[in-house]
């Protein structure tokens, strides 16, 4: 499945993922923003794996935000967020 | 610290002239930020020309949804996939202007990465209104003019280094584009602005001055404003470009690495 969410003003998240047994799988999250450390990519699409599939758009964006403050160092996101990203896989949910 | 103090603290090095193929480009970029990184030549600016076509997206695009393979294919484009987010563009020799900047990350210590995009761009809105161009930065990459789009910017931070290239459009093939990179249509969704980002405004058009001619001008504005000097590829950053075309930028693993 497949959604995607463009930030007003900044740039599009793309979420593939398939839902198993009412949990997100296969989580992939790809778009034409700006991370850094890259490496936070996996982390990001990583905190939607085994999400319940009824979760909010809220309790999706606080799972990516969770996981990014454990990382150690700065990651920085620019034209997109834990929302955006979110509401894309809300999206694809549905 | 004013903005041309800030420039003016490095000494500036210029590498152009050589063409190189497109995973080449790739790799080169992420050499030449390793190195000045590590204090191993100093802080460059390069200018691109290319050998042959590519197909460039972004770090975190995935590969089918932005690149119609089959089509690129029959056009002979390459598709690389570069080491900064950002969008796919196609790039063809001639038709784009593409510089690279390798900077140590003290140059825009203190300022948000969007801040730092306007920064280290300003030069080129400045060159580009003095040939008479009503050009200006929009947030977050993008240089723009009363005319349309002319190109957009990516960044890295890596290896100690800030990389950050810009490519602007000369003479792009308005027929190919569509062809060979997706448009999505929720990327059209911003309201209002579909139809100004969407439209691109090549310098061609806008100044009707040769491509090398606009940009020896932009060279010798970077240099007037922060200072330059001749400099060249050494043998080994190229020896170490090329083993990373190898190992890297030429293998489908990388180019796929978002399938």
């Amino acid at each position: 499945m497949h959604g995607e969410y463009k930030t007003p003003g900044g740039k599009l998240v793309q979420v593939d993922l398939d839902v198993v047994d009412g949990h997100l799988r296969n989580v992939r999250v790809t778009g034409d923003f700006f991370l850094e450390p890259p490496e936070a990519l996996d982390v990001i699409a990583g905190a939607l794996e085994g999400a319940p599939a009824d979760a909010s758009e809220e309790e999706l964006a606080h799972r990516i935000a969770q996981a990014l403050e454990r990382l150690a160092g700065r990651v920085e996101l620019l034209g997109f967020s834990p929302e955006a990203v979110a509401r894309a896989a809300r999206r694809a949910i549905s | 610290m004013s903005e041309l103090a800030r420039w003016r603290k490095y000494r500036w090095q210029l590498i152009y002239g050589e063409a190189f193929d497109p995973a080449m480009q790739m790799a080169l970029d992420e050499v030449l930020t390793y190195r000045v990184g590590r204090g191993e030549r100093p802080p460059t600016l390069r200018f691109w020309e290319w050998t042959a076509p590519a197909v460039v997206i972004g770090r975190f695009q995935s590969l089918r949804n932005e690149v119609d393979l089959e089509e690129a294919n029959r056009y002979g484009i390459t598709v690389v996939r570069r080491i900064t987010g950002g969008g796919a563009m196609l790039t063809e020799p001639g038709r784009v202007i593409t510089y690279s900047i390798y900077a140590p990350p003290e140059l825009v210590a203190g300022m948000s990465f969007q801040e730092s995009y306007a920064f280290l761009d300003a030069w080129v809105v400045e060159a580009l209104r003095a040939l008479g161009i009503d050009a200006w930065y929009q947030p977050i990459n993008d240089i723009t003019s009363a005319n349309g789009k002319i190109g957009g910017a990516a960044q890295a931070r890596r290896h100690g280094a800030v990389l950050h290239h810009t490519t602007m459009a000369y003479d792009i093939d308005p027929e190919k584009v569509p062809r060979v990179i997706r448009i999505g249509r929720e990327k059209l969704s911003d309201k209002g602005v579909r139809s100004a980002e969407r439209r691109v405004a090549p310098l061609r058009q806008q100044t009707n001055l040769p491509r090398e001619t606009i940009q020896e001008f932009l060279i010798r504005t970077f240099a007037e404003r922060h200072g330059l000097e001749e400099g060249a590829l050494r043998p080994d950053e190229i020896d170490e470009a090329r083993e990373l075309v190898r190992t890297k930028f030429g293998t489908w693993e990388w180019t796929a690495i978002l399938p």
